[in-house]
């Protein structure tokens, strides 16, 4: 029996399996793509600066830390607020009689801005961090991100005191942020 | 038909080639990733990671299509030869 001759570089080939490797096969050269060409509108190319400034403002860490800052100061001026409107401020326990000096009720306001402002720059960063993850995983953006997110830190949360402060939590935030994104849409 | 000429017809086609294929995939991409809820003009971050994956299935899909294809024909080939050679010796 006669073997046919190996398919190498030195016999013939069908013109059809040639232009085949040459255009999707092995003897493809370099391509170079231009949506100019292409047929997308022609526009003059990102630089690598903008490129790194969009994808470091489109991050998720840097959208944390923006909600972590917003979050803050918020929750500083929340908090001075409510304790302008307190009367209990600057209670001093040992003489509670005495009417508390300038000083002492500005640095009870001061305290109590603080702690609200650390709150809510927690809540802010972890809502604002688990938001993204899932709205990176999931590749959508409707309002079911927010809802999820919004468990999860409502769950997170609530979990310290309890499984059921948990879910609690988690429904209850997880409502309060629908009803911000339906609000916000 | 020679290698060099088959490489220039082979460019002039892939041109042709990458624009209808480009065409294609920002149509699918455009279709499987942007809803038609035009509230703003950004593209959002759920939006731009669909597009990222898209373009990369879509690429992948392409590449693994052109191999499998090449392999068949080679495979289509030897079997013609084979029996060109069979048909010519009886």
């Amino acid at each position: 029996p006669q073997l046919h001759p190996p398919l190498g570089p030195g016999c013939w080939q069908s013109p059809g399996l040639l232009l085949l490797q040459h255009l999707v096969g092995d003897k493809r050269q370099p391509r170079v793509w231009d949506p100019a060409t292409l047929g997308g509108i022609p526009c003059p190319p990102k630089s690598e600066e903008q490129k790194m400034v969009e994808r470091v403002m489109e991050s998720c860490p840097f959208k944390a830390a923006l909600a972590c800052v917003g979050g803050f100061v918020l929750g500083g001026a929340f908090g001075i607020f409510t304790a302008g409107i307190d009367t209990n401020v600057g209670f001093d326990p040992k003489d509670p009689y005495r009417t508390p000096t300038a000083k002492e009720v500005l640095k009870d306001m001061g305290q109590r801005g603080i702690s609200y402002a650390k709150n809510f720059a927690i809540v802010g960063a972890m809502f604002s961090c688990t938001e993204c993850m899932v709205e990176s995983y999931r590749g959508k953006s409707d309002w079911k991100n927010s809802v999820i997110s919004g468990c999860i830190t409502g769950g997170a949360i609530g979990f310290r005191a309890g499984l059921k402060a948990g879910v609690i939590g988690c429904g209850g935030f997880a409502a309060f942020s629908a009803a911000v994104d339906y609000y916000l849409r | 038909m020679d290698p060099l000429r088959a490489q220039q017809l082979a460019a002039e086609l892939e041109v042709e080639m990458m624009a209808d294929m480009y065409n294609r995939m920002t149509q699918a991409c455009h279709r499987k990733c942007v809803p038609p809820f035009y509230k703003e003009s950004e593209l959002s971050k759920g939006e731009c990671v669909c597009l990222d994956r898209c373009v990369a299935k879509y690429l992948e899909v392409h590449e693994r299509m052109g191999k499998k294809l090449t392999e068949l024909s080679l495979q289509d080939e030897e079997l013609l030869k084979r029996m060109q050679q069979g048909s010519g010796t009886a």
